[in-house]
């Protein structure tokens, strides 16, 4: 008995920041055909989508906005829609859950979907049940996605380039089984996931530009070339082989929230409201997903793109905003000591998850048990616990700024975007309360 | 400086304190081993200012001197060489030649005296103690310590020196383990030491059982020394919880059972537990463990064994890794168990053990949800 070809799709939203831009945005972003999603003019930040008209500039997500402006003057910036794209991308997400429970999430906008075994349900082509698949997300949120089909995930992924609206395609390009090397063909080797700018230039030293270029050597070769693990999976790569799994259940393991200021922060006390800041969004994030974290790590970009980072991990998961900011303020604090120069970047990282409802280990030494010297206070007490959940709840029901620590009052304030760049704010003024 | 020295000896000499010299440091004396010719031989020398062993080795001295030369070089030379004489010799301070047979290695060293000074203890105040019940506390103790940053106390072993006892102490706040041995008393006065594991995995490794030991301690530092040997460490400063306290004296349950099949149930049901928790149920009931485990998202297990048990029955919670660590130092075929309620430290002890040591470990359950 044969196995039958695998049946990998690998589902991209097209320009996934500007079209969720555009939705939440009619009137405004909506109109702009140039558009920059990731940060105002002003701001510091990095471009985190544009739309296909302001790539032909030469704009590239990753791209200070500075530059991007620079290239591309008429273009209309705005801040990261951050809810709505994790709204929209859980949507997508649902949709594609009907056609298989084998979906695994790459990244906020890319999905990879096993349809191994759906051969009799799906009785047709596959770009045929990809185009279905198309329809029904369109239908469903408005928003338009390219799918490539191939026999595993990196021939579905170098299909969706071809895919892609921007590249010419229809939106859907399936590669049929048998017919991957040929495919293939047509790539140059940086086209490649995972080939970087380093390892292409690397590569073209050698003579190493295309496809078939590497075709030519043998594994041995290419090992010789570029040691053991490189060399073999550009070997398999080249050939259209790849038996990744789909794995639907990607664990996560860790989630940050970090903003880049406006300009240099120099002082401590400004830091250490920024970090305040920061820490309770990203513990409120931990507890939306109801996780708690047992690392924290706090990463300080000086004004000089000198990065460092330190870390604690905690005897026991915490999920309080202060139990986060505690710790976070005692690294950051460690950070400063070894070099205390102007601030561009502040981040805060939680990882070392485990489920919030996890069983309790009991300790030998809880609070005054611990005996001589008054023991270390605990970091995260249950009344932290419940405080926190309690502004969770106010939160959701009247807004964010409800309520807020009192350091965190009467001053100008930034939004930070998700991970990569930062949005700054029009003063708030007064916080309501 | 100018000696001669086999090459066995001299990679006795370098595994013996390459333990001490550290990986990566900000001083560059501290990635250097101290060579010191003495009236048998040569010292070895290394330090990474937390702990630090020194050793003697028996050469052929010519020349007296003493230099620092890059320990991990040496090393990697030393274990290269074919099996001849080692002839070592140091022209000015920093300028070291090493041949053997007819291999020539130069070494760029440093000065003597930009190593360290050891740290001083009073040696005529010292205890002595047979190296081999020293060792026996160790074992089995200090896999107990807490590696968690959180709490420095508890990653030290507390160690009690009486005039008729001494006894080692460690914790990671969860799992606690205690040995005490009867000493003959040695005249130096009573203490509470808080030892780093680090030193006391160097004691354990470099003193053999039957030598006896002079301990002392400086301000911070405690020295361990036999004729040839000694290693030095820092101390943790700060009490040491009250672990008397903690330990239960009520526990009216108990129940007596086979370590090996008593390990053998924990360990198959630890591949169903979280990853996380290591979380397993033990119900005990008249002449019979139960075991139990549920993980979301993974499965369950369950297994029995008989036990000596005729308690009222008793459902409780446990990290499997904990008891099956606890289990692995147990002396004994069977260990005995006490409880006292689901949510109460249980206690685990050799069952049966005629040694003149006293040996129990103690472990807090896990909450049970349900």
């Amino acid at each position: 008995m044969t196995t039958p070809p695998r049946r990998i799709l690998l589902v991209d939203a097209d320009a996934f920041f500007v079209a969720v831009a555009r939705q939440v945005d009619p009137e405004g972003a909506g109109k702009a055909t140039l558009l920059i999603v990731g940060g105002s003019a002003q701001s510091r930040g990095v471009v985190c989508s544009a739309s296909y008209e302001v790539r032909k500039f030469g704009v590239r997500s990753g791209m200070p906005i500075q530059r991007a402006i620079r290239l591309c003057p008429q273009a209309t910036c705005v801040p990261v829609p951050r809810h709505a794209c994790s709204d929209r991308s859980r949507a997508i997400a649902a949709v594609l859950q009907r056609w298989t429970p084998v979906v695994q999430a790459s990244s906020i906008d890319e999905w990879y979907l096993d349809l191994g075994g759906t051969e009799a349900l799906y009785d047709e082509p596959l770009a045929a049940t990809a185009r279905r698949i198309r329809d029904a997300v369109r239908e469903a949120t408005g928003l338009s996605v390219s799918i490539g089909c191939g026999t595993n995930k990196l021939v579905a992924k170098v299909a969706v380039e071809v895919a892609k609206p921007g590249a010419g395609g229809d939106g859907v390009h399936a590669v049929p089984p048998g017919a991957e090397v040929e495919f293939m063909r047509r790539f140059e080797l940086r086209d490649l996931p995972f080939v970087g700018p380093r390892l292409a230039e690397r590569l073209a030293r050698n003579g190493l530009r295309t496809v078939p270029d590497a075709l030519a050597w043998d594994e041995p070769a290419l090992v010789g070339l570029l040691g053991e693990r490189t060399g073999r999976w550009i070997h398999a790569w080249v050939r259209g082989i790849d038996d990744r799994p789909v794995a639907s259940r990607d664990v996560q393991k860790g989630m940050s929230r970090e903003d880049t200021f406006p300009r240099d922060l120099h002082t401590e006390e400004e830091l250490e409201r920024e970090l305040l800041r920061l820490s309770g969004k990203v513990a409120a994030d931990l507890r939306g997903d109801g996780l708690r974290a047992r690392t924290i790590t706090v990463k300080v970009r000086d004004a000089d793109f000198v990065t460092r980072q330190a870390a604690r991990t905690l005897d026991t998961a915490v999920e309080s905003d202060r139990a986060v900011a505690t710790v976070a303020r005692e690294l950051l604090r460690r950070l400063r000591k070894t070099r205390r120069v102007g601030v561009r970047l502040l981040g805060v990282a939680l990882s070392g998850f485990g489920e919030a409802a996890a069983p309790d280990q009991l300790a030998l030494f809880d609070g005054e048990a611990a005996g001589g010297e008054a023991p270390e206070p605990p970091v995260e007490t249950e009344r932290d616990r419940r405080l926190s959940h309690t502004l969770d709840a106010l939160r959701g029901r009247f807004g964010r700024d409800v309520i807020m620590p009192a350091a965190l009052r009467e001053r100008p304030s930034r939004e930070p975007g998700a991970h990569r760049s930062s949005v700054p704010r029009v003063p708030r003024g007064e916080g309501p309360e | 400086m100018r000696f001669t020295i086999s090459r066995e000896k001299l990679q006795e000499g370098l595994s013996a304190v390459a333990a001490s010299i550290p990986a990566k440091t900000t001083l560059p004396v501290l990635a250097n081993i101290l060579l010191e010719t003495t009236e048998r031989g040569i010292r070895l020398s290394g330090t990474d200012l937390d702990i630090a062993v020194s050793t003697e080795v028996a050469a052929d001295v010519e020349t007296p001197g003493a230099i620092t030369i890059p320990a991990k070089k040496l090393q990697e030379i030393a274990r290269e060489l074919p099996p001849s004489p080692v002839k070592i010799a140091a022209a000015g301070e920093q300028r070291v030649t090493l041949e053997c047979g007819r291999s020539r290695f130069k070494l760029l060293g440093l000065p003597k005296d930009e190593f360290p000074a050891f740290p001083a203890v009073k040696f005529e105040e010292s205890w002595r103690i047979k190296s081999g019940d020293l060792q026996k506390l160790i074992q089995h103790t200090s896999f107990a310590v807490s590696t968690e940053e959180s709490r420095p106390i508890l990653n030290g072993v507390l160690w009690e020196l009486r005039a008729e006892r001494m006894r080692m102490v460690a914790t990671n706040g969860h799992r606690l383990a205690r040995m005490e041995l009867p000493i003959s008393s040695s005249g130096a006065p009573a203490g509470d030491l808080i030892v780093p594991p680090k030193a006391l995995d160097q004691i354990r490794r470099l003193f053999p059982a039957e030598e006896e030991l002079e301990i002392a301690r400086g301000d911070n530092h405690l020295g361990f020394r036999s004729p040839f040997t000694a290693v030095y460490t820092r101390l943790i400063e700060g009490p040491y919880p009250n672990y008397e306290q903690v330990i239960p004296k009520d526990n009216d349950k108990y129940a007596i059972a086979d370590k090996g099949s008593l390990t053998s149930a924990l360990k198959r049901m630890s591949v169903i537990a979280s990853d996380q928790t290591h979380r397993i149920r033990l119900s005990f009931n008249a002449g019979m463990l139960k075991f139990s485990v549920q993980t979301p998202d993974l499965g369950e297990a369950a297994d029995e064994l008989p036990i000596r048990y005729d308690g009222d029955p008793l459902d409780i919670g446990f990290n499997a890794s904990y008891l099956l660590e606890i289990l692995r130092y147990m002396p004994t075929e069977e260990v005995r168990l006490t409880f006292k309620a689901p949510e109460r430290a249980a206690t685990v002890e050799p069952e049966g053990w005629s040694d003149p040591a006293k040996y129990l470990a103690l472990v807090m359950p896990l909450r049970l949800m349900d």
